[in-house]
């Protein structure tokens, strides 16, 4: 290496890389992150999958036929592990009801009350009285037993054998073994979305937070004795960004054990991949293009701030267009291929969340691709020359916080 | 050929003038000091020198060439903000910021030890940089501006900080760096140390340069006019016809006079009063006496019209 801009930047990038991996925190985080985020991802599946509503709560009608389909729908039912009593019609027990929906010490959760269709053909009327008005699940899981009694008790009545009906109200099952399944990769794609946002974000605050340490530590002066600001500069994001990719390496390379290891044959079925290997490689290219744009943007903060404190009242420039691609997700989920959101994906912020997931759901012609990839490298080579300017003068500052006058005239100083 | 040659540098940061046509060389082989009262662009010139900010008007010369940034790995520079990584380990550090300045990692390793050995600092080579003392830091980086054997050495208050027995163990090492035939430029408050030591100075006040030239030269211009008497009994000093200045203590006076050949007839009428004098001594005046005479009249200087300060 006789280049000597490249001698220093390799100098300084090793440097930062190797002092970085190094410590206990990446470590930690390397182990601690895919482990709480699969703790949440497969704790909140496996409790939305298996949490039955339990409610207490009773069902007045005078049909008894209805009240006991219903109990026994309510009480063992696929979704709801409820304690239902059926009580006929009178007054005496509309007061008894009231009574207890009233007592702290009841736990009825609400009562129906069924008053008979007046004509055959139509609904009976339904009134249900909650004891909080915000018990959903109750509500929602009443909805759907009454729904699936009544549509049981209106097939019966029109002949239709017990074995069909059975078979009727069974959810049905698409099977997508050609392809793989649909909803384990859209999972996939999500939680690759997540991972990037934060690693980009982590690794963002990273490179600011370093250039803040080696600003109170007051080692610049040295540094700058041989090296110029922009080597330093440029070290220094390839540095931590190395450090952000060899984590993720470590995710992926961990995950393909995991995959592979025969533990998970019914998480992908008939041997489709969950993740494509064009897909990882999209995810490392969006994932290079986002950190330089948003790490530059990271710099140029640090070199204009002198601890942390001052840092964050400033990482709302991060924050925001991190958190717009996260609302825009939702618009993208439904239309992938709208134009809103070719739109939104082609900003260069935006394009290595959106893009890359866009990429993920659905087929993102090639042109799309092309252009976001040079809208980004055009972007991060204007952030990069106006932070190597803030910086140039800016790491020499100490003290005192510069104004936005200031740090206009810091363009024009070499 | 001077190792560093200023021709008339300027450099303004915003409304505020730091240097202000400032000439001074620095000949092989010489200890140069570089003396000026705080805030007066003694690093704003430091920093000049070598590169990490380019005056706004002037040329900057080392080694007989005009500046570039591939003469820097024959410079070493101790800034006067320290600063070191703190996580990191000593031995680390010094071969990291080594190779900064061209050494191979073995080569700078290898000198590392040499030079932790002859600081007295070996054992706390694996340690963590945070878990030293402050003095210990400072030998760290001292070490790190000589690792790479620079033939101009640029020290920016190398001292402050440091107790007298450290203060003296680089001193020499400064002295030594000297004998082998390096320059070696500091900046410094400790004038006892400069007028020891320096071959020349240069003084700057408010980023103009006062006075510059060899030790001798500088006090050559100044007459010897300083007279210090150590008695006891009563004495008339202060009122001598010959006396500018007095400043009488407890048995000790020092005097300054109008003109120093006078120095004789004090000594009689002082005799002639009934003053005891066990001691009588006629000296030049001291680099801190010239110090201070030159930093107040450029201040002076600028309060009645040229303003610096815009």
């Amino acid at each position: 290496m006789h280049n000597p801009f490249l001698h220093n930047v390799w100098l300084i990038a090793r440097r930062e890389y190797l002092e970085r991996v190094r410590t206990k925190g990446f470590m930690f985080a390397t182990v601690l992150i895919p482990t709480l985020m699969g703790t949440l991802v497969f704790g909140s599946l496996l409790l939305m999958t298996t949490s039955k509503t339990q409610s207490h709560i009773a069902v007045v009608t005078s049909d008894q036929n209805f009240g006991t389909d219903l109990r026994h729908q309510l009480e063992a039912g696929r979704d709801a592990d409820m304690k239902v009593d059926v009580y006929a019609p009178s007054d005496a027990i509309r007061d008894q009801l009231v009574r207890e929906i009233h007592n702290r010490n009841s736990t009825l959760a609400g009562y129906l009350w069924v008053t008979p269709a007046t004509s055959p053909g139509k609904n009976p009327d339904l009134a249900f009285t909650a004891r909080s008005v915000g018990d959903i699940a109750t509500k929602t899981t009443l909805e759907v037993a009454i729904n699936s009694v009544l549509m049981r008790e209106r097939l019966a009545a029109n002949h239709v054998p017990a074995a069909d009906i059975d078979t009727l109200m069974e959810p049905v099952k698409l099977d997508t073994s050609a392809t793989g399944d649909t909803t384990t990769a859209f999972n996939a794609a999500y939680m690759l979305f997540f991972l990037m946002y934060m690693v980009i974000m982590l690794y963002g605050m990273n490179t600011a937070r370093s250039i803040i340490d080696e600003k109170t530590s007051r080692i610049f002066e040295v540094l700058l004795a041989t090296i110029k600001p922009d080597e330093l500069l440029a070290g220094k994001i390839l540095g931590v960004g190395a450090v952000g990719l060899t984590q993720i390496g470590v995710w992926m390379v961990g995950a393909f054990a995991i995959l592979n290891s025969g533990l998970s044959h019914n998480l992908s079925p008939k041997g489709h991949p969950i993740i494509s290997s064009a897909q990882i490689g999209f995810f490392v290219l969006y994932f290079m293009f986002g950190f330089l744009i948003y790490s530059s943007v990271a710099a140029a903060l640090g070199a204009m701030t002198n601890s942390e404190q001052e840092l964050q009242q400033l990482n709302m420039f991060l924050v925001i267009p991190l958190a717009f691609c996260m609302v825009m997700i939702f618009a993208i989920i439904r239309a992938p291929d709208s134009g809103l959101a070719t739109v939104v994906s082609l900003i260069p912020f935006c394009s290595p969340l959106l893009m890359n997931f866009r990429i993920s759901l659905t087929h993102v012609p090639a042109w799309q691709i092309n252009l976001s990839v040079m809208l980004m490298s055009f972007t991060v080579a204007i952030i990069l020359w106006f932070a190597s300017r803030i910086y140039r003068v800016g790491i020499l500052m100490y003290g005192k916080k510069p104004s936005l006058v200031e740090m206009l005239r810091w363009m024009k100083y070499s | 050929m001077p190792i560093v040659d200023l021709q008339n540098i300027r450099k303004v940061y915003g409304s505020k003038v730091a240097v202000e046509g400032l000439t001074l060389s620095i000949e092989p082989g010489s200890m140069y000091g570089l003396l000026g009262p705080n805030g007066s662009g003694k690093t704003s010139s430091i920093r000049m020198m070598i590169g990490m900010t380019i005056p706004d008007s002037g040329t900057v010369n080392l080694f007989g060439q005009p500046f570039n940034r591939s003469l820097l790995t024959r410079v070493g520079y101790l800034p006067e903000e320290r600063g070191l990584y703190k996580k990191m380990k000593v031995l680390d550090q010094l071969v990291f910021l080594g190779s900064l300045h061209g050494l191979d990692t073995s080569l700078a390793r290898k000198r590392s030890l040499e030079w932790c050995e002859r600081l007295q600092i070996a054992d706390v080579v694996n340690k963590k940089t945070e878990a030293l003392s402050k003095g210990m830091q400072q030998k760290i980086q001292f070490i790190a501006s000589l690792l790479h054997r620079p033939e101009l050495i640029i020290m920016d208050e190398p001292f402050s900080g440091l107790d007298p027995v450290n203060a003296q163990l680089l001193m020499d090492e400064l002295l030594d760096q000297r004998a082998r035939g390096r320059s070696v430029l500091f900046s410094t408050h400790r004038m006892d140390q400069v007028e020891k030591f320096c071959d020349s100075i240069a003084l700057i006040s408010r980023g103009k340069l006062l006075l510059s030239g060899t030790m001798r030269e500088v006090k050559s211009k100044y007459p010897r006019n300083r007279v210090q008497i150590t008695f006891t009994g009563k004495e008339n000093l202060a009122a001598h016809p010959a006396v500018a200045e007095a400043r009488i203590g407890e048995g000790i006076a020092e005097l300054q006079l109008y003109n120093g050949d006078d120095a004789c007839h004090l000594l009689a009428d002082a005799i002639g009063y009934g003053t005891q004098i066990t001691r009588f001594e006629v000296t030049e005046p001291t680099l801190e006496d010239i110090f201070i005479e030159n930093v107040k009249a450029s201040f002076g200087d600028a309060d009645s019209g040229g303003a610096v300060d815009a």
